[in-house]
């Protein structure tokens, strides 16, 4: 497999610096990104999905997303759908609040005892929730009981949370049957085959679309055209012994 | 006998950039609620910058009738860009990272908790901003 970003989960959080119920959405996540779920979690600044460039939207696509919200408004999943990826899963603080008849929070910059409450349920949940779509199964003392085959244990002590912004998922412009295409990861890939000496021809093109399919959603009526497209490229990459164009 | 409180449509907004995955991001966060909430309570507001960042009409138009203040914790300057893009130019713009050249015996290393380190560079920060809003707001008067 391309030496790429591991497959995690990512979350988005909307932060919202005007509501109590925003300053809980950042924390918990961060309770999940440093303390809960480290190795298994990622992040991205939600403004940074109309500040930031294509390999910063192409974060969703790559990333199964939960996007948690403070309120009703949903800026996370809606800012996730519209500028990356409709988001995996998606959690509303106030919902939340509502359903387990928890306190309401207050306070923005320091939450209050009962925002501090919603702060652990809500990380408790999206720890809940990454587990899901991970398909890991937890004991009651948290421990992995079973886990996908590349999953690692978990960490000791806290890992800072860090931002995936500039980090990278490479994105690559692709003309498919007359039409324009993203395909994420194609650079690492391409790479890695010429590494090992895949000569570019029909029987590498399976191989390569093998590779292309895991980080890529590709339509089975579009199939044909992304394999000729892919193998165009590879043998573009491979002629010219340059790295592989990017969008960034 | 204490100022009168500005009206809401008159206050200078503070927006900080989100960021949650880079500890200036907190120190910028904290720094803004140090002027709305304590510094310059009654000059100041927030508004929520996913809000701007999804094209809310409302606070689109709060960042086009108010003046505002970019605080940004990295270099995608997230706040002020999002900002502009709502067609507005913040009045301000300052980085969290300026303040760190200055005072590099302040090193931040955890997002979730700043420590003394991080409070103090808020500190200093919001100090900062919050002269900038008494100068904005003289202007204005």
């Amino acid at each position: 497999m391309p030496d790429l970003p591991e497959k995690k989960v990512g979350l988005i959080a909307c932060s919202g610096e005007d509501l109590p119920v925003g300053t809980v959405s950042r924390l918990a996540t961060l309770q999940v990104l440093e303390r809960l779920r480290p190795l298994d979690t990622v992040t991205l600044c939600l403004p940074l999905f109309l500040a930031g460039e294509e390999r910063e939207r192409a974060f969703a696509r790559f990333y199964p997303t939960i996007a948690i919200d403070g309120c009703s408004k949903r800026c996370a999943a809606r800012a996730t759908e519209k500028y990356s990826a409709q988001p995996a899963a998606s959690l509303v603080i106030d919902d939340l609040i509502a359903e387990k008849s928890l306190p309401e929070p207050r306070g923005l910059r320091q939450l209050d005892d009962a925002g501090q409450a919603v702060v652990q349920a809500v990380a408790q949940e999206l720890a809940r929730e990454v587990d899901r779509l991970l398909g890991k199964k937890r004991t009651a003392s948290g421990q992995v009981e079973i886990q996908a085959p590349s999953s690692e244990g978990e960490p000791a002590g806290i890992v800072v949370a860090t931002c995936s912004c500039g980090s990278g998922i490479p994105v690559t412009h692709l003309q498919v049957s007359g039409h324009h295409v993203e395909a994420l990861a194609l650079p690492a890939i391409l790479d890695q085959f010429r590494k090992i000496g895949k000569p570019a021809n029909e029987a590498t093109a399976s191989e390569l679309m093998e590779a292309v399919k895991l980080y890529n959603q590709v339509p089975d009526h579009e199939e044909a055209g992304w394999r000729e497209a892919v193998l165009r490229e590879y043998t573009r990459y491979v002629a010219s012994g340059k790295p592989a164009d990017t969008a960034n | 006998m204490s100022e009168p409180k500005a009206p809401d449509s008159d206050r200078v907004l503070i927006i900080p950039c989100s960021g949650i995955g880079k500890a200036f991001g907190s120190v910028g966060r904290e720094a803004a609620y140090l002027v709305v909430e304590e510094l310059r309570p009654d000059d100041t507001a927030t508004v929520c910058l996913s809000l701007l960042t999804m094209g809310d009409e409302e606070s689109q138009q709060r960042v086009r009738e108010q003046p505002s203040i970019a605080i940004d914790g990295c270099p995608k300057a997230c706040a002020r860009v999002n900002i502009e893009h709502a067609g507005a130019a913040p009045a301000a713009i300052f980085r969290v990272f300026d303040v760190f050249r200055a005072h590099k015996e302040l090193r931040v290393q955890q997002v979730s908790d700043i420590g003394e380190n991080g409070r103090e560079m808020a500190r200093i920060l919001a100090e900062e901003v919050a002269a900038r809003v008494d100068e904005l707001r003289d202007r204005k008067e």
